[in-house]
Protein backbone atom coordinates (compact mmCIF):
# COMPACT_ATOMS: atom_id res chain seq x y z
CA UNK A 1 0.00 0.00 0.00
CA UNK A 2 1.26 3.38 -0.71
CA UNK A 3 -0.55 7.26 0.62
CA UNK A 4 -0.28 7.97 -2.79
CA UNK A 5 1.74 10.57 -2.33
CA UNK A 6 5.70 10.67 -3.32
CA UNK A 7 9.04 12.92 -3.01
CA UNK A 8 9.48 13.68 -6.71
CA UNK A 9 12.29 15.98 -6.83
CA UNK A 10 15.62 16.09 -4.66
CA UNK A 11 18.24 18.66 -4.39
CA UNK A 12 20.87 18.49 -1.76
CA UNK A 13 23.92 21.14 -2.04
CA UNK A 14 27.58 20.68 -0.74
CA UNK A 15 26.89 19.71 3.25
CA UNK A 16 30.31 20.58 5.24
CA UNK A 17 31.86 22.22 7.81
CA UNK A 18 32.36 26.53 7.50
CA UNK A 19 31.31 26.43 3.60
CA UNK A 20 30.83 30.51 4.05
CA UNK A 21 27.57 30.28 2.06
CA UNK A 22 24.25 32.27 3.42
CA UNK A 23 21.83 30.03 4.31
CA UNK A 24 19.24 32.00 2.24
CA UNK A 25 21.91 30.98 -0.54
CA UNK A 26 21.94 27.37 0.32
CA UNK A 27 18.10 27.09 0.15
CA UNK A 28 17.92 28.72 -3.45
CA UNK A 29 20.49 26.49 -4.63
CA UNK A 30 18.96 23.24 -3.05
CA UNK A 31 15.46 24.50 -4.87
CA UNK A 32 17.58 24.99 -8.37
CA UNK A 33 18.59 21.49 -7.88
CA UNK A 34 15.43 19.61 -6.75
CA UNK A 35 13.38 21.56 -9.51
CA UNK A 36 16.02 20.64 -12.04
CA UNK A 37 15.92 17.02 -10.64
CA UNK A 38 12.28 16.86 -10.99
CA UNK A 39 12.00 18.73 -14.12
CA UNK A 40 9.53 21.53 -13.02
CA UNK A 41 9.75 25.22 -12.81
CA UNK A 42 9.24 27.98 -10.30
CA UNK A 43 5.78 28.82 -10.66
CA UNK A 44 4.75 24.68 -10.56
CA UNK A 45 5.92 25.31 -6.72
CA UNK A 46 2.88 26.07 -5.09
CA UNK A 47 3.28 25.64 -1.46
CA UNK A 48 6.16 26.08 0.68
CA UNK A 49 6.98 24.81 4.12
CA UNK A 50 10.14 26.21 6.10
CA UNK A 51 12.14 24.06 7.88
CA UNK A 52 14.94 26.30 9.00
CA UNK A 53 13.26 29.84 10.67
CA UNK A 54 12.74 31.16 7.31
CA UNK A 55 11.12 34.77 6.70
CA UNK A 56 8.70 35.15 3.92
CA UNK A 57 11.93 37.59 2.75
CA UNK A 58 13.81 34.43 2.41
CA UNK A 59 10.84 33.16 0.41
CA UNK A 60 10.85 36.13 -1.98
CA UNK A 61 14.55 35.90 -2.55
CA UNK A 62 13.91 32.27 -4.12
CA UNK A 63 11.11 33.59 -6.63
CA UNK A 64 8.95 31.82 -5.68
CA UNK A 65 4.89 32.48 -5.19
CA UNK A 66 3.36 29.66 -3.87
CA UNK A 67 -0.35 29.52 -2.59
CA UNK A 68 1.10 28.98 1.25
CA UNK A 69 4.23 29.76 2.91
CA UNK A 70 4.33 28.98 6.38
CA UNK A 71 7.76 27.47 8.49
CA UNK A 72 7.19 24.88 10.96
CA UNK A 73 9.26 23.77 13.98
CA UNK A 74 9.07 20.19 15.52
CA UNK A 75 13.16 19.97 16.60
CA UNK A 76 14.61 17.34 14.61
CA UNK A 77 11.66 15.52 13.57
CA UNK A 78 10.66 19.20 11.67
CA UNK A 79 12.12 17.28 8.60
CA UNK A 80 10.26 14.23 8.34
CA UNK A 81 7.25 15.89 10.29
CA UNK A 82 7.64 18.62 6.96
CA UNK A 83 6.84 15.55 4.89
CA UNK A 84 3.42 14.83 5.90
CA UNK A 85 2.33 18.48 6.41
CA UNK A 86 3.23 18.61 2.58
CA UNK A 87 0.90 15.70 1.68
CA UNK A 88 -1.82 17.16 4.04
CA UNK A 89 -1.68 20.27 2.17
CA UNK A 90 -2.36 19.03 -1.02
CA UNK A 91 -4.80 16.20 0.21
CA UNK A 92 -7.32 18.92 1.32
CA UNK A 93 -6.45 21.03 -2.00
CA UNK A 94 -3.68 23.59 -0.92
CA UNK A 95 -1.54 23.06 -3.41
CA UNK A 96 0.16 20.62 -6.07
CA UNK A 97 3.18 20.57 -5.19
CA UNK A 98 5.19 21.35 -2.10
CA UNK A 99 8.75 22.25 -1.43
CA UNK A 100 10.22 21.86 1.92
CA UNK A 101 13.21 23.42 2.64
CA UNK A 102 15.96 23.50 4.57
CA UNK A 103 19.28 25.86 4.58
CA UNK A 104 21.31 26.44 7.78
CA UNK A 105 25.04 27.59 7.86
CA UNK A 106 25.71 27.13 11.87
CA UNK A 107 29.08 26.47 11.48
CA UNK A 108 29.53 29.71 9.68
CA UNK A 109 28.72 31.38 12.90
CA UNK A 110 31.55 33.62 13.91
CA UNK A 111 30.18 36.14 16.34
CA UNK A 112 29.86 35.35 20.33
CA UNK A 113 26.16 35.38 21.79
CA UNK A 114 25.75 37.14 25.66
CA UNK A 115 26.26 33.70 27.23
CA UNK A 116 29.16 33.24 25.73
CA UNK A 117 28.04 30.37 22.82
CA UNK A 118 27.91 30.73 19.28
CA UNK A 119 24.38 29.75 19.41
CA UNK A 120 25.02 26.33 17.50
CA UNK A 121 23.11 23.58 18.03
CA UNK A 122 24.99 21.95 20.71
CA UNK A 123 24.59 24.98 23.62
CA UNK A 124 20.66 25.20 23.70
CA UNK A 125 19.97 25.96 27.01
CA UNK A 126 17.24 24.28 28.51
CA UNK A 127 14.95 26.47 31.39
CA UNK A 128 15.91 25.76 34.72
CA UNK A 129 18.37 22.73 34.30
CA UNK A 130 20.47 25.94 33.01
CA UNK A 131 21.00 26.95 36.71
CA UNK A 132 23.07 23.37 37.27
CA UNK A 133 24.68 23.65 34.40
CA UNK A 134 22.96 21.60 31.81
CA UNK A 135 23.81 22.89 28.85
CA UNK A 136 23.42 21.62 24.87
CA UNK A 137 22.11 18.56 23.28
CA UNK A 138 24.63 15.92 23.72
CA UNK A 139 23.50 16.31 28.09
CA UNK A 140 19.75 15.66 27.12
CA UNK A 141 20.92 12.53 25.15
CA UNK A 142 23.45 11.68 27.77
CA UNK A 143 20.89 11.37 30.19
CA UNK A 144 19.02 8.23 28.21
CA UNK A 145 22.19 6.78 27.49
CA UNK A 146 22.87 6.55 30.82
CA UNK A 147 20.06 5.26 31.64
CA UNK A 148 20.01 2.58 29.23
CA UNK A 149 23.60 1.75 30.47
CA UNK A 150 22.04 0.93 33.44
CA UNK A 151 18.90 -0.47 33.02
CA UNK A 152 20.97 -3.15 30.15
CA UNK A 153 24.89 -3.10 30.70
CA UNK A 154 25.24 -1.09 27.28
CA UNK A 155 29.36 -0.22 26.92
CA UNK A 156 31.01 2.63 25.93
CA UNK A 157 32.19 -0.13 23.05
CA UNK A 158 28.93 -0.25 22.17
CA UNK A 159 28.37 3.03 21.74
CA UNK A 160 31.72 3.41 19.90
CA UNK A 161 30.52 0.94 17.34
CA UNK A 162 27.61 2.61 16.19
CA UNK A 163 30.22 5.44 15.61
CA UNK A 164 32.89 2.97 13.34
CA UNK A 165 29.48 1.71 11.41
CA UNK A 166 28.54 4.50 10.35
CA UNK A 167 31.90 5.91 9.53
CA UNK A 168 32.68 2.72 7.80
CA UNK A 169 29.53 4.09 5.35
CA UNK A 170 30.74 7.32 5.20
CA UNK A 171 33.94 6.54 4.50
CA UNK A 172 32.76 5.18 0.77
CA UNK A 173 30.16 7.77 0.16
CA UNK A 174 31.95 10.77 -1.35
CA UNK A 175 30.64 14.64 0.13
CA UNK A 176 30.53 13.51 3.93
CA UNK A 177 32.69 14.55 6.59
CA UNK A 178 33.91 11.28 6.92
CA UNK A 179 34.70 10.40 3.52
CA UNK A 180 37.88 8.37 2.95
CA UNK A 181 38.57 8.33 7.03
CA UNK A 182 37.12 4.82 8.59
CA UNK A 183 38.00 4.85 12.46
CA UNK A 184 38.50 1.96 15.28
CA UNK A 185 37.75 1.72 18.71
CA UNK A 186 40.67 2.72 19.41
CA UNK A 187 40.41 6.12 17.61
CA UNK A 188 36.70 5.92 19.18
CA UNK A 189 38.29 5.87 23.22
CA UNK A 190 41.15 8.08 22.37
CA UNK A 191 38.56 11.18 21.49
CA UNK A 192 38.23 13.07 24.84
CA UNK A 193 35.26 12.74 26.98
CA UNK A 194 32.84 15.57 25.75
CA UNK A 195 29.38 14.60 28.44
CA UNK A 196 29.89 11.41 29.45
CA UNK A 197 29.15 9.02 28.24
CA UNK A 198 29.86 10.84 24.92
CA UNK A 199 33.27 11.56 23.53
CA UNK A 200 33.75 13.36 20.91
CA UNK A 201 33.30 10.61 18.16
CA UNK A 202 29.91 9.74 19.61
CA UNK A 203 28.87 12.95 19.03
CA UNK A 204 27.52 14.95 15.38
CA UNK A 205 28.71 18.39 14.92
CA UNK A 206 27.39 21.25 13.10
CA UNK A 207 27.39 21.33 8.95
CA UNK A 208 26.27 23.90 6.45
CA UNK A 209 24.39 22.31 4.13
CA UNK A 210 20.90 22.97 1.98
CA UNK A 211 18.02 20.28 0.98
CA UNK A 212 14.54 20.69 -0.51
CA UNK A 213 12.70 17.72 -1.29
CA UNK A 214 9.19 18.49 -3.52
CA UNK A 215 6.23 16.78 -2.40
CA UNK A 216 3.62 15.99 -5.09
CA UNK A 217 0.65 12.89 -5.68
CA UNK A 218 2.23 9.60 -6.82
CA UNK A 219 -0.23 10.59 -10.26
CA UNK A 220 1.74 14.01 -11.16
CA UNK A 221 5.01 12.32 -10.29
CA UNK A 222 4.49 9.68 -13.07
CA UNK A 223 5.03 12.50 -15.34
CA UNK A 224 8.26 13.50 -13.92
CA UNK A 225 11.73 13.21 -14.79
CA UNK A 226 12.94 11.88 -11.51
CA UNK A 227 12.60 8.28 -10.70
CA UNK A 228 9.66 8.95 -7.58
CA UNK A 229 9.73 8.04 -4.07
CA UNK A 230 6.59 6.67 -2.67
CA UNK A 231 5.97 7.52 0.98
CA UNK A 232 4.51 4.31 2.22
CA UNK A 233 3.17 5.31 5.48
CA UNK A 234 3.77 8.26 7.57
CA UNK A 235 2.96 8.10 11.74
CA UNK A 236 4.36 9.92 14.96
CA UNK A 237 3.99 10.07 18.76
CA UNK A 238 5.05 12.21 21.49
CA UNK A 239 7.32 12.03 24.28
CA UNK A 240 4.96 13.82 26.93
CA UNK A 241 3.14 10.95 26.81
CA UNK A 242 6.32 8.79 28.44
CA UNK A 243 6.39 12.23 31.00
CA UNK A 244 3.55 11.82 32.73
CA UNK A 245 4.25 8.08 33.47
CA UNK A 246 7.98 8.32 34.52
CA UNK A 247 8.84 6.59 31.36
CA UNK A 248 10.92 9.56 29.42
CA UNK A 249 14.36 8.43 30.04
CA UNK A 250 13.60 5.27 29.18
CA UNK A 251 11.85 5.26 26.28
CA UNK A 252 13.98 8.11 24.11
CA UNK A 253 10.60 8.44 22.29
CA UNK A 254 7.47 7.51 21.87
CA UNK A 255 7.88 5.41 18.72
CA UNK A 256 5.60 2.55 19.38
CA UNK A 257 2.15 4.95 17.71
CA UNK A 258 4.85 6.83 15.16
CA UNK A 259 5.66 3.07 13.84
CA UNK A 260 2.15 1.44 14.53
CA UNK A 261 0.62 4.22 12.25
CA UNK A 262 3.13 4.19 9.32
CA UNK A 263 3.40 0.70 9.51
CA UNK A 264 -0.17 0.19 9.03
CA UNK A 265 -0.70 2.54 6.91
CA UNK A 266 2.10 0.84 4.12
CA UNK A 267 0.70 -2.30 5.39
CA UNK A 268 4.50 -3.76 6.26
CA UNK A 269 6.18 -5.22 9.46
CA UNK A 270 9.90 -4.58 10.62
CA UNK A 271 10.42 -7.71 8.57
CA UNK A 272 10.12 -5.83 5.30
CA UNK A 273 12.33 -2.84 5.71
CA UNK A 274 15.45 -3.07 4.06
CA UNK A 275 17.47 -0.04 5.16
CA UNK A 276 17.40 2.20 8.11
CA UNK A 277 17.72 6.44 7.71
CA UNK A 278 17.55 7.03 11.67
CA UNK A 279 18.13 10.20 13.17
CA UNK A 280 21.69 9.91 15.39
CA UNK A 281 23.21 12.95 16.71
CA UNK A 282 24.66 10.79 19.19
CA UNK A 283 25.60 7.23 19.29
CA UNK A 284 22.52 6.17 21.76
CA UNK A 285 20.17 6.51 19.68
CA UNK A 286 20.10 4.50 16.49
CA UNK A 287 20.42 1.65 19.44
CA UNK A 288 17.45 2.51 21.01
CA UNK A 289 15.52 3.29 17.77
CA UNK A 290 16.85 -0.14 16.45
CA UNK A 291 15.05 -1.49 19.74
CA UNK A 292 11.74 0.78 19.60
CA UNK A 293 11.15 -0.45 15.61
CA UNK A 294 11.93 -4.06 16.54
CA UNK A 295 14.82 -4.67 14.45
CA UNK A 296 16.32 -6.06 18.20
CA UNK A 297 14.98 -7.08 21.47
CA UNK A 298 14.65 -4.66 24.09
CA UNK A 299 18.23 -3.54 25.49
CA UNK A 300 19.95 -5.51 22.55
CA UNK A 301 20.73 -2.28 20.10
CA UNK A 302 24.12 -2.51 21.78
CA UNK A 303 25.26 -6.11 20.71
CA UNK A 304 23.43 -5.90 17.55
CA UNK A 305 25.64 -2.88 16.19
CA UNK A 306 28.70 -4.38 17.65
CA UNK A 307 27.78 -7.88 15.88
CA UNK A 308 27.83 -6.11 12.63
CA UNK A 309 24.21 -5.85 11.81
CA UNK A 310 23.99 -2.58 11.06
CA UNK A 311 26.68 -2.34 8.11
CA UNK A 312 27.38 -3.39 4.76
CA UNK A 313 25.45 -6.97 4.94
CA UNK A 314 24.10 -6.77 8.02
CA UNK A 315 20.60 -7.67 8.99
CA UNK A 316 19.31 -3.96 8.62
CA UNK A 317 22.17 -1.47 6.79
CA UNK A 318 21.58 1.52 8.77
CA UNK A 319 22.68 5.05 7.50
CA UNK A 320 23.93 4.03 4.67
CA UNK A 321 25.19 7.82 4.36
CA UNK A 322 27.08 7.89 7.64
CA UNK A 323 24.18 9.67 9.20
CA UNK A 324 24.08 12.79 11.33
CA UNK A 325 27.13 11.61 13.17
CA UNK A 326 29.72 10.64 10.06
CA UNK A 327 27.58 12.58 7.23
CA UNK A 328 26.45 15.90 7.80
CA UNK A 329 24.36 17.06 9.77
CA UNK A 330 21.04 18.77 7.88
CA UNK A 331 18.77 17.96 10.87
CA UNK A 332 16.00 15.77 9.60
CA UNK A 333 16.97 15.87 6.16
CA UNK A 334 19.80 13.54 6.98
CA UNK A 335 17.58 11.09 7.14
CA UNK A 336 15.17 11.44 4.90
CA UNK A 337 17.72 12.46 1.89
CA UNK A 338 19.80 9.16 2.60
CA UNK A 339 16.19 7.41 2.09
CA UNK A 340 15.50 8.46 -1.03
CA UNK A 341 18.85 7.88 -2.28
CA UNK A 342 18.50 4.39 -1.20
CA UNK A 343 15.17 3.84 -2.89
CA UNK A 344 16.10 5.52 -5.85
CA UNK A 345 18.97 2.90 -5.75
CA UNK A 346 21.29 5.89 -6.10
CA UNK A 347 23.83 5.08 -3.17
CA UNK A 348 26.72 4.15 -4.58
CA UNK A 349 29.22 2.25 -2.66
CA UNK A 350 26.99 1.44 -0.06
CA UNK A 351 23.75 1.40 -1.69
CA UNK A 352 21.34 -1.83 -0.60
CA UNK A 353 20.65 -4.64 -3.04
CA UNK A 354 17.47 -4.63 -4.36
CA UNK A 355 16.49 -2.01 -1.61
CA UNK A 356 13.06 -1.41 -1.57
CA UNK A 357 11.52 0.12 1.64
CA UNK A 358 13.41 2.07 3.54
CA UNK A 359 12.58 3.64 7.07
CA UNK A 360 12.93 7.23 7.77
CA UNK A 361 12.80 8.21 11.29
CA UNK A 362 13.33 12.29 13.08
CA UNK A 363 13.28 13.28 16.43
CA UNK A 364 13.27 16.31 18.83
CA UNK A 365 12.31 19.55 19.83
CA UNK A 366 14.42 21.41 22.58
CA UNK A 367 11.48 22.18 24.86
CA UNK A 368 12.02 22.34 28.78
CA UNK A 369 13.96 19.61 29.52
CA UNK A 370 13.82 16.69 27.43
CA UNK A 371 15.21 16.74 24.13
CA UNK A 372 13.10 14.31 22.14
CA UNK A 373 9.99 15.46 22.36
CA UNK A 374 8.59 15.21 18.74
CA UNK A 375 8.87 11.73 16.47
CA UNK A 376 7.85 11.07 13.06
CA UNK A 377 8.34 8.16 11.30
CA UNK A 378 8.02 7.82 6.86
CA UNK A 379 8.11 4.74 4.68
CA UNK A 380 9.66 5.26 1.59
CA UNK A 381 9.30 2.76 -0.85
CA UNK A 382 11.22 2.36 -4.58
CA UNK A 383 9.03 2.54 -7.68
CA UNK A 384 8.61 -0.21 -9.22
CA UNK B 1 30.35 35.88 33.23
CA UNK B 2 27.65 34.04 36.16
CA UNK B 3 26.03 31.16 36.08
CA UNK B 4 22.12 32.15 35.33
CA UNK B 5 19.88 32.58 37.69
CA UNK B 6 15.63 31.58 38.19
CA UNK B 7 14.81 35.61 36.04
CA UNK B 8 16.97 34.33 33.40
CA UNK B 9 15.83 30.91 32.52
CA UNK B 10 12.08 31.05 33.23
CA UNK B 11 10.05 32.93 30.90
CA UNK B 12 7.37 34.00 33.04
CA UNK B 13 6.17 34.33 36.75
CA UNK B 14 5.00 31.08 36.93
CA UNK B 15 7.60 29.27 38.77
CA UNK B 16 7.77 32.20 41.33
CA UNK B 17 6.54 30.87 44.67
CA UNK B 18 8.80 27.90 44.24
CA UNK B 19 11.70 30.35 44.19
CA UNK B 20 10.29 32.49 47.12
CA UNK B 21 10.10 29.33 48.79
CA UNK B 22 13.85 28.37 48.12
CA UNK B 23 14.89 31.57 50.07
CA UNK B 24 12.99 30.17 53.05
CA UNK B 25 14.24 26.98 52.77
CA UNK B 26 11.38 25.03 51.74
CA UNK B 27 11.12 22.84 49.03
CA UNK B 28 7.75 22.89 46.90
CA UNK B 29 5.58 20.57 44.69
CA UNK B 30 2.88 22.33 42.29
CA UNK B 31 0.22 19.85 43.49
CA UNK B 32 -3.28 18.90 42.44
CA UNK B 33 -5.76 19.43 45.42
CA UNK B 34 -8.31 16.95 43.77
CA UNK B 35 -6.16 13.68 43.29
CA UNK B 36 -2.65 14.92 44.87
CA UNK B 37 -0.21 14.18 42.22
CA UNK B 38 2.90 16.60 42.51
CA UNK B 39 4.52 18.32 39.38
CA UNK B 40 7.55 20.70 38.71
CA UNK B 41 7.46 22.83 36.94
CA UNK B 42 4.18 24.41 37.45
CA UNK B 43 1.87 22.55 35.41
CA UNK B 44 -1.86 21.66 35.17
CA UNK B 45 -3.24 18.10 36.40
CA UNK B 46 -3.13 15.64 33.33
CA UNK B 47 -6.59 14.73 35.01
CA UNK B 48 -7.97 17.46 37.08
CA UNK B 49 -6.88 20.70 34.73
CA UNK B 50 -5.46 24.07 36.43
CA UNK B 51 -8.06 25.23 39.42
CA UNK B 52 -6.75 22.60 41.81
CA UNK B 53 -3.30 23.17 41.99
CA UNK B 54 -0.96 24.83 44.77
CA UNK B 55 2.12 24.75 46.29
CA UNK B 56 2.68 22.48 49.16
CA UNK B 57 5.87 21.82 50.39
CA UNK B 58 8.00 18.38 50.00
CA UNK B 59 10.92 16.98 51.74
CA UNK B 60 12.42 17.49 48.77
CA UNK B 61 14.22 13.78 48.92
CA UNK B 62 14.32 11.26 46.04
CA UNK B 63 16.76 8.78 44.02
CA UNK B 64 19.03 9.72 40.96
CA UNK B 65 16.79 8.41 37.80
CA UNK B 66 19.68 9.18 35.36
CA UNK B 67 22.84 11.80 35.48
CA UNK B 68 25.80 12.76 33.09
CA UNK B 69 29.12 14.07 33.70
CA UNK B 70 29.81 17.34 31.82
CA UNK B 71 33.41 17.12 30.70
CA UNK B 72 33.34 20.03 28.19
CA UNK B 73 32.30 24.15 29.51
CA UNK B 74 30.04 24.82 26.97
CA UNK B 75 29.66 28.29 28.53
CA UNK B 76 32.55 30.26 30.06
CA UNK B 77 30.70 30.70 33.60
CA UNK B 78 30.82 26.46 33.26
CA UNK B 79 34.88 26.34 33.12
CA UNK B 80 35.84 26.00 36.82
CA UNK B 81 33.53 23.45 37.40
CA UNK B 82 33.95 21.07 34.68
CA UNK B 83 34.08 17.98 35.50
CA UNK B 84 30.47 18.19 36.95
CA UNK B 85 27.60 16.22 37.46
CA UNK B 86 23.89 17.08 36.16
CA UNK B 87 21.30 14.66 37.61
CA UNK B 88 17.91 13.79 37.31
CA UNK B 89 16.21 13.04 40.94
CA UNK B 90 12.99 11.13 40.78
CA UNK B 91 11.51 12.50 43.63
CA UNK B 92 9.43 10.40 46.31
CA UNK B 93 6.51 12.74 45.09
CA UNK B 94 7.02 11.40 41.66
CA UNK B 95 8.34 14.49 39.61
CA UNK B 96 11.57 14.91 37.96
CA UNK B 97 14.03 17.52 39.15
CA UNK B 98 17.52 18.29 37.50
CA UNK B 99 19.94 19.17 39.82
CA UNK B 100 23.70 19.25 40.31
CA UNK B 101 24.83 16.57 43.49
CA UNK B 102 26.57 18.34 46.13
CA UNK B 103 29.22 16.76 48.67
CA UNK B 104 30.06 13.83 46.06
CA UNK B 105 32.69 13.36 43.85
CA UNK B 106 31.23 13.59 40.08
CA UNK B 107 32.06 9.92 39.36
CA UNK B 108 30.21 8.29 42.51
CA UNK B 109 26.99 9.84 41.30
CA UNK B 110 24.75 6.61 40.56
CA UNK B 111 21.69 5.41 39.42
CA UNK B 112 19.65 4.69 42.04
CA UNK B 113 21.39 6.89 44.81
CA UNK B 114 19.34 8.49 47.37
CA UNK B 115 19.30 11.99 47.80
CA UNK B 116 18.00 15.17 49.54
CA UNK B 117 17.67 18.66 49.04
CA UNK B 118 19.78 21.54 50.44
CA UNK B 119 19.83 24.86 49.95
CA UNK B 120 22.77 27.54 49.08
CA UNK B 121 22.74 31.29 48.73
CA UNK B 122 23.25 32.04 44.61
CA UNK B 123 23.92 35.56 45.17
CA UNK B 124 21.92 38.78 44.36
CA UNK B 125 19.00 37.77 46.87
CA UNK B 126 18.62 33.83 45.35
CA UNK B 127 18.61 30.62 46.72
CA UNK B 128 19.00 27.80 44.89
CA UNK B 129 18.50 24.29 45.63
CA UNK B 130 20.80 21.48 45.24
CA UNK B 131 20.68 17.84 46.14
CA UNK B 132 23.66 15.65 47.99
CA UNK B 133 23.83 12.13 49.13
CA UNK B 134 20.93 11.47 51.92
CA UNK B 135 22.79 11.38 55.26
CA UNK B 136 21.81 8.56 57.70
CA UNK B 137 19.07 9.52 60.10
CA UNK B 138 21.29 10.14 63.80
CA UNK B 139 21.21 7.87 66.02
CA UNK B 140 18.69 9.04 69.20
Amino acid sequence: MTTGFCVAGLGVTAQGVRLGIPARALRREALELALADAGLRRRDVDGYIGTSGETFDDVRHLGLAPGFAWTMQAGGATATWSVLNAMSAIRTGQAQVVACVYGAAPSSRTARLADGSTGGYGSYGYGYPMLYGMVGAASAHALHARRHMHRYGTTTEHLGAVAIAQRAHAALRPGTVGYGHPITLEDHHASPMIVDPFRRLDCCRDTDGGVVLLITTAERARDLRSRPVHVLGAGTGHNLRNWWTGDVYDKHDDIEPAARTAFGQAGLTVGDVDVACLYDPFTISPIMQLEAYGFCGPGEGGPFVAAGETGPGGKIPTNTGGGQLSGYYATGFTAVVEGVVQMRGDGGATQVTKAEVALVSGHGGNGGVQNTWSHATLLLGADR
Amino acid sequence: MTRPLPPDVGADALDQPFWDGCRRREFLLHTCGECGRAYWPASSCVDHGWAPMSWTPSPGTGEVHTYTVFHHAYLPWLADRVPYALAVVRLDEGPFFHTDILDCDPGDVAVGMRVEVTFEDAGEGWVLPHFRPARVAPES
